[in-house]
């Protein structure tokens, strides 16, 4: 599980409840990635999505400042070195074009599903995206070959 | 006068007089006109009729009957009545006709020609009823139809609001419960983390693998279209790929054979901690020191319910030491209790065999 990579990811996690963003910062450490740090409202996400120049942002859709974790994805985005990923247990709020994330993880999560995500990430990010026939609680967007988007439904 | 056609001829003994004297006596109202006349006029109306326009026969006698026409009256019934007229053909229809004192009735008239023989139209005789209740009684039905389907469509929006609303609570509900199981699975990892390595360190990761697999059967129900059932082929593919991440595939696999079934979603959460904890206790402790082994894991449907086996081919339980404080083995009764099913340890030679029978009535499996 946690096999440490040659060039770790650099994390931003979005995410309003602090016990779930604490863990996850430690699994993200256990899988040999490195936070960068957590925003629990909009306006952080975005404001750290720009100074801490993360790979990925694990974005939660419903944050202090309410489901804005949309809008968040969709600036954060908008930089194409960013690759966002909703962690949601709200999945039929993700809109059809999943506001330019590459899929979402389905809360409640297993470690597994996030150590299976980022590696999918990582992989793709080196350039050859693996098959995603094996990504389990991780579902990819439309415009990343994910299929029709039908709101969390299996 | 040319004579009229055969058959219309009077048999002996009844004169036009008794003709003029039954139409004047007839409460159906009547009128001729002669086309032949400039302006097609009355030449002949009855009592009904006067009765019914409200004028004197001397006031009508010699006028063109558009004097009943007002400013509703149909002009497209009209142009039809005309065109008719003109031709020589018979005409049947409704008009809105005005009363001498000004007030409208609905008049359904007949008009037909009288011809003589060579064909030509002598006269034109037209016979009238008062529709006026009729419309009144149509206009009421459409107004009591037009107020039925407002209150249809009132109560069909009523309806679908409360179901948006039902449905909107049902996704806040399972969002919650998702969200706080992740947040006790974080509660349970993260004090994992900061206790030393050892019993309570092992009991609190068990603990958390144990939500875990709660949360593995909460996120596939209310997932699906049918919120009161869930596959539980591929709830249990779920279930073992969370146990078989950990393990080192060359050493220890799990394999399953599990019938298709879709069962009632009161029964996710204990078939999730039963198998969870029977794979999990297999996996802890039938393969000691580096052993190699499988787990099997199979799900069949038989007449009266649904049996389950999980067998290993490890040490067998009696190499394992007995553990007093075994709270997975109290947990697995517990649950099978719950499911009124029965629970048969035994010696697999090699390994340990776990059968149980899970009793599915009425609505439990479809």
């Amino acid at each position: 599980m946690s096999e440490v990579r040659e060039v770790p990811l650099r994390i931003l996690v979005v995410e309003d409840e602090v016990l779930i963003a604490l863990e996850l910062e430690c699994l993200l450490e256990d899988l040999g990635h490195v936070s960068v740090g957590v925003a629990g409202c909009s306006a952080d996400a975005i404001a750290l999505g720009r100074t801490a120049l993360p790979d990925v942002a694990l974005v939660d859709i419903h944050l202090i400042d309410g489901p804005t974790g949309v809008e968040v994805a969709r600036q954060l985005s908008r930089d194409p070195r960013v690759t966002v990923v909703f962690m949601t247990a709200n999945a039929k709020r993700i809109p059809p074009d999943f506001a330019g994330a590459l899929g979402v993880i389905a809360k409640p999560y297993s470690e597994r599903a996030v150590a299976g995500a980022l590696d999918y990430v990582a992989q793709r990010r080196a350039g050859h995206p693996p098959s995603a026939d094996t990504l389990d609680g991780f579902h990819l967007a439309p415009a990343a070959g994910g299929g029709e988007w039908n709101g969390g439904a299996a | 006068m040319t004579g009229f056609p055969k058959g219309a001829s009077l048999p002996s003994g009844v004169t036009v007089e008794v003709f003029a004297a039954a139409f004047e006596a007839s409460p159906t109202p009547m009128v001729v006109t002669d086309p032949r006349r400039g302006d097609n006029p009355v030449v002949w109306a009855n009592g009904a009729f006067l009765g019914l326009t409200g004028y004197d026969r001397e006031e009508i006698y010699g006028h063109n009957c558009r004097m009943l026409q007002g400013p509703l009256t149909d002009a497209a019934v009209l142009q039809t009545m005309r065109s008719a007229l003109a031709t020589g053909r018979p005409f049947e229809g409704e008009l809105l006709n005005y009363r001498k004192d000004g007030t409208s009735f609905w008049n359904g008239m007949t008009i037909n020609p009288v011809c003589d023989e060579a064909g030509k139209v002598l006269f034109f005789f037209s016979a009238q009823a008062d529709m006026t209740d009729k419309h009144r009684l149509e206009l009421a039905m459409r107004d009591a139809n037009d107020a039925l389907e407002r209150e249809v469509s009132e109560r069909t929006a009523d309806l679908r609001s409360a179901l948006e609303q039902k449905t909107a609570l049902l996704h806040e509900v399972d969002h919650r419960v998702k969200n706080n199981l992740q947040v006790i699975s974080s509660l349970m990892l993260l004090k994992a983390r900061r206790t030393p390595e050892g019993d309570a360190r092992n009991a609190l990761q068990a603990m958390a693998d144990r939500i875990g697999a709660l949360s593995t059967a909460h996120r596939m129900l209310y997932s699906e279209g049918d919120v009161t059932r869930f596959d539980f082929r591929e709830f249990t593919a779920d279930l073992i790929a969370d146990l078989a991440a950990g393990l080192d595939g060359d050493r220890t696999r799990i394999e399953t054979e599990i019938e298709a079934l879709a069962l009632s979603a009161a029964m996710a959460a204990p078939l999730a901690l039963l198998i969870h904890e029977l794979t999990t206790n297999a996996l802890h402790h039938a393969f000691p020191e580096a052993r190699r082994g499988r787990v099997a894991i199979e799900a069949h449907r038989y007449e009266a319910g649904m049996r389950l086996v999980i067998q290993d081919d490890g040490i067998g339980m009696a190499s394992v030491p007995p553990n007093p404080a075994g709270f997975g083995r109290t947990l697995v009764e517990m649950v099978v209790r719950q499911l009124r099913g029965t629970l048969e340890w035994a010696d697999a030679g090699p390994g340990t065999r776990i059968v149980i029978t899970i009793p599915l009535v009425g609505t439990d499996a479809l």
